[in-house]
């Protein structure tokens, strides 16, 4: 039983220590270097340590900022803290980049237009950017009339929320300094605006559309028989309006 | 800094601008309108050559990759710096949290041991000037 005892002690005993189950008698690399002791062999040998505890190996090196300082405060950036940790982001691209045109929410992959293609297979550049001469720019000569219809499909621009309204008329004053020769094209590019044109005209639309219907009804009331009632039932066409 | 980025994204606004009105023009194209697109042409060559001049001043600029993964997922990138600061904020906690703890442990052990081992820790004192 008391020899069980003295075993267990025994083998636990070496584990115990800071540097685990080793023998400190055992030769070894000290990686540390502070582990010095001299063996004495003769009649008596014993181990003398020559080198300071091992404990007192040296503390490593002060650095000047450690994670007990709050780093936020310390680079400066408790204001972008502030600024993102408060509000609720958007999702999507296009809130980050309003004035950008055409859609940008989509997955860059489905149209081979990723940011990651670029790195990955980057273009052939080094070459000088020059105008284009005359005879190139021959090439770019363009039949008159519209683009057939899948492609004015796939270059058409989103119809953008009430939100980015307002965005999207800065974004115009930004690029607002078009020569006056280009007006068609400031015309062409004034979309918002023939939008809310449309817009308005579709309501005036369909102000006089009611009216009509308004007034033929009441020609109706007056020659049916129903008139003098006033039942006041909705008429069909009254009930889907 | 600031200034050479600013430039670089009202050069890439006015770039993409142009692109714009090319598309408009191109989208209903009109005989009269040959010489405009001729213009803005060049123009796209000009706002090319100018984004190229303005990439020497944005060399030491370093955006992490994962931004473009956000912005090629369609993602908003602020999202990205968002997340960093909240990780970089917990971890700072995290380790904060951690160094006290350490130093709280170290101030109990010296009491410990100064009235376990008075003599030994008098002595690792005299050693240790700092302790």
């Amino acid at each position: 039983m008391m020899g069980d005892q003295f075993r267990k002690v025994e083998q636990y005993s070496p584990k115990s220590s800071p540097r685990g189950a080793r023998s400190p008698v055992v030769s070894r690399q000290d990686s540390s270097g502070t582990l010095k002791t001299t063996i004495l062999l003769g009649k008596n040998p014993s181990i003398v340590p020559s080198g300071p505890f091992y404990l007192l190996k040296e503390p490593p090196g002060e650095s000047e900022i450690t994670g007990a300082t709050n780093l936020m405060a310390y680079y400066g950036l408790e204001h972008s803290y502030s600024k993102f940790s408060g509000k609720k982001l958007k999702e999507q691209l296009s809130s980050f980049l309003p004035t950008l045109p055409g859609v940008i929410d989509a997955p860059g992959q489905s149209d081979n237009s990723s940011l990651r293609s670029v790195i990955e297979k980057p273009p052939v550049g080094g070459k000088d950017l020059l105008p284009l001469t005359s005879s190139q720019l021959e090439g770019f000569r363009l039949h008159p009339g519209p683009l057939p219809e899948q492609y004015r499909y796939t270059n058409a621009t989103p119809i953008k929320k009430h939100k980015n309204k307002h965005k999207k008329h800065k974004h115009k004053e930004a690029g607002g300094g078009l020569p006056s020769t280009e007006a068609a094209i400031a015309e062409a590019g004034g979309d918002t605006h023939e939008k809310k044109h449309k817009k308005q005209k579709r309501h005036e639309d369909d102000k006089e559309r009611k009216k009509r219907k308004k007034e033929k009804k009441r020609k109706k009331q007056k020659h049916s028989p129903e008139h003098s009632t006033g039942a006041g039932g909705l008429t069909p066409s009254q009930h889907s309006s | 800094m600031a200034s050479s980025l600013e430039n670089l994204e009202a050069q890439l606004e006015m770039f993409i601008e142009n692109v714009r009105q090319i598309h408009i023009i191109v989208s209903d194209f009109q005989p009269q309108s040959q010489n405009v697109l001729n213009q803005k042409l060049q123009a796209m060559v000009h706002g090319l050559q100018e984004v190229d001049k303005l990439k020497a001043q944005v060399q030491d600029v370093h955006v992490p990759l994962e931004v473009f993964d956000y912005i090629d997922q369609g993602r908003n990138p602020q999202l990205y710096t968002k997340d960093c600061i909240e990780k970089a904020l917990a971890k700072n906690e995290q380790v904060k949290g951690k160094i006290d703890a350490y130093r709280k442990f170290k101030a109990n052990m010296l009491l410990e041991l100064s009235r376990s081992f008075p003599t030994e820790l008098s002595k690792y004192r005299a050693l240790r000037s700092d302790e």
